[in-house]
């Protein structure tokens, strides 16, 4: 029931990159043996190179995102929380959510559910005193999130402190919390949370059952897990104009704009090592989740995993 | 089934159609949300065998959450990747029949929400389940209207069996045909009452694209069920013209009962009581029609006869 990938791949030289991603032939390997992007590394030594990866991104990773996606990445972090459809009052754990992307955008959701919410309630009761108004306002009812809060949890204390700052610059000061924490290991309570995402970080995590198994010891029964993934694409023609554009266009931007060649390079490289839509619905099953289900955005290139804790 | 058979227009649909009706009695209760999915097939197959299974599986969702999760853990309601044939449908059947009762909780919010997906969300959270599990059923409230229509209907079903069964006894008169049917809409109709309001925005979200082959489908079952009770047994096509007349004055009633504010909706029940009587009427009017033709007809042809012999056409000495 575990599905820890252990594969062994063709350690490649990371500055030598033909063109054409090959794929790794999945197999057992003796000893904990884990992919990082084309290498081969130890567990422990993936989660320090990831850790560095993000450490130097991080500064930049916004620019990153928006020059590698052509600005694409904000209209699928849109459909994610579009999909969660969060009412007010709800409990979000973004899991590497570092930057916080998904942590805004799911503050000014619920916030405009709730100006709605407290339109309606108005007109309801337009026959109040003033007295009444007032006291509703000390009541504290008519607060303008609903008591929603969002929990941003990220191993990477650059990214998480590149979030704390974004945050100040917006203009986010209520329903958000910054915590440390490893998604293989969450330093919460079980039933806590109504809804889990983890936007375009599963793939960093270096067990990824034990990330799943997380996910669902902190949700309360009801829960929804969401997940925003690189996947794979399955058209051919799409997939061999978007190997090109990773492997030649990716790793250069890299370079030209954050100064890191190597970053973008595993970046790209752990697309490919990802399981594809199936595999990771059938891992989301056996970690316990119902009713999993995926959707495709732009023909494979992003998938977004859902499954309920029922 | 009815809206087929009225696509081949063929004697074949009234004929067969009271067998598949005695096949299809036992899975009227079910929600129709089970319908729009793939697992339908599966989950009422094995749905008969596994009722007893239902029960203990549901006290799992009832009873509360900590602690109990990992004891849910071996009754084999995961490893849907492994047991392929018996284990996934019974957790289609325990999803499906959790969804059921969440949106059976829902409607009490209905009134106040609407028909939304956060009216959803508060009948989760009164079953204890977190308000995200709304995210289950399409965001636009489909599933819950099309719950609530099917339980309508499977109420006025048990309704007309209640009845048609008090005048097998004798502890009833058979009621005449136009007092049946008008009484059974009415029965049907006031199931409506208490969502009277948001149910304009009930009938909107019925006529979308996607919701219309549910719809239409409950639609004409309530129909065909209504006409069943009443003891018709025609096969011919007197079958279709009767589902379609009474269809007619079901949508025109609830129409009528939408923008009615008269205590009691009297003005409703005063209109359904003219259309059933018009439909009565209609009845007696074709053959009437028909007979008025015959008539017009033979005068026509004396007419032609008589002016031949004016003209001297018909030389007959």
């Amino acid at each position: 029931m575990a599905a820890a990938r252990l594969c062994r791949c063709r350690c490649r030289a990371l500055l030598s990159r033909p063109a054409g991603a090959v794929r790794a032939r999945r197999g057992l390997a003796a000893g904990p043996e884990m992919h990082f992007g084309f290498q081969t590394v130890t567990e422990e030594e993936r989660r320090e190179k990831i850790y560095q990866v993000f450490e130097n991104v991080a500064k930049k990773y916004d620019v990153m995102n928006d020059s590698m996606t052509l600005g694409i990445h904000r209209v699928w972090k849109d459909i994610l929380v579009h999909k969660m459809n969060p009412c007010p009052g709800t409990l979000l754990l973004d899991v590497a959510g570092g930057t916080g992307d998904i942590a805004f955008r799911f503050i000014n959701y619920v916030r405009s559910v709730r100006q709605r919410q407290l339109q309606r309630k108005l007109k309801h009761h337009q026959n109040l005193s003033w007295q009444q108004i007032f006291e509703s306002y000390q009541k504290d009812e008519f607060n303008s999130l609903g008591d929603s809060q969002v929990v941003v949890c990220d191993i990477n204390r650059e990214m998480l402190k590149v979030g704390k700052q974004k945050a100040e610059h917006l203009g986010y000061s209520e329903g958000l919390s910054w915590v440390l924490g490893n998604a293989e290991e969450l330093p919460f309570d079980d039933d806590k949370f109504d809804v889990y995402t983890i936007a375009f970080g599963i793939r960093n995590v270096t067990r990824i059952d034990l990330a799943l198994q997380e996910a669902y010891r902190v949700l309360k029964p009801g829960g929804r897990f969401l997940c925003l993934e690189f996947s794979h694409v399955s058209n051919p023609l799409l997939s061999r104009l978007y190997d090109l554009y990773s492997f030649q266009v990716i790793p250069v931007l890299g370079e030209v704009i954050a100064g890191d060649w190597r970053s973008y390079q595993y970046l790209v490289e752990s697309i490919r090592q990802f399981p594809p839509q199936e595999e990771l619905k059938a891992m989301i099953e056996d970690a316990g989740f119902f009713k999993v289900d995926y959707e495709n955005l732009n023909f494979g290139i992003v998938a977004i995993h859902s499954g309920f804790k029922l | 089934m009815w809206c087929l058979s009225g696509l081949f227009g063929s004697r074949v649909g009234p004929a067969w159609y009271p067998l598949l009706r005695v096949v299809s009695k036992g899975s009227q209760h079910y929600p129709p949300v089970r319908a729009l999915q793939a697992s339908a097939v599966l989950g009422r197959a094995s749905n008969e065998h596994k009722e007893p299974l239902a029960s203990p599986s549901q006290q799992h969702f009832d009873s509360p959450p900590a602690g109990h999760q990992p004891e849910q853990k071996p009754q084999g309601l995961h490893h849907s990747y492994t047991g392929q044939g018996g284990q996934q449908s019974e957790d289609y059947e325990s999803e499906e029949q959790l969804q059921h009762r969440i949106l059976t909780a829902a409607l009490e919010f209905v009134p106040e929400h609407g028909w939304t997906a956060e009216a959803i969300a508060e009948g989760a959270k009164t079953l204890g389940l977190s308000v995200a599990a709304a995210g289950m059923f399409h965001s636009d409230g489909s599933e819950l209207i099309l719950h609530f229509v099917s339980e309508c209907n499977s109420k006025l079903s048990e309704l007309l069996q209640k009845e048609q069964k008090l005048v097998q006894l004798g502890e009833a008169e058979k009621k005449p045909i136009d007092e049946f049917l008008r009484d059974a809409v009415e029965a049907r109709l006031r199931m409506l009452i208490p969502y009277i309001e948001k149910w304009p925005q009930a009938l909107s979200i019925l006529l979308l694209p996607r919701n219309i082959p549910s719809s239409l489908n409950l639609l004409t079952s309530m129909i065909d069920d209504i006409w069943h009770y009443a003891g018709d047994q025609s096969t011919d096509f007197s079958w279709y013209t009767r589902r379609a007349v009474l269809t007619g004055i079901y949508n025109t009633t609830e129409l009528v009962m939408m923008q009615d504010s008269s205590p009691g909706f009297e003005d409703t029940w005063r209109f359904l009581e003219n259309r059933v009587a018009d439909a009565m009427a209609m009845s007696s009017t074709a053959s009437q029609v028909q007979s008025t033709g015959e008539a017009v007809v033979q005068g026509l042809m004396g007419a032609a006869v008589t002016i031949k012999n004016l003209a001297g056409l018909n030389q007959r000495r």
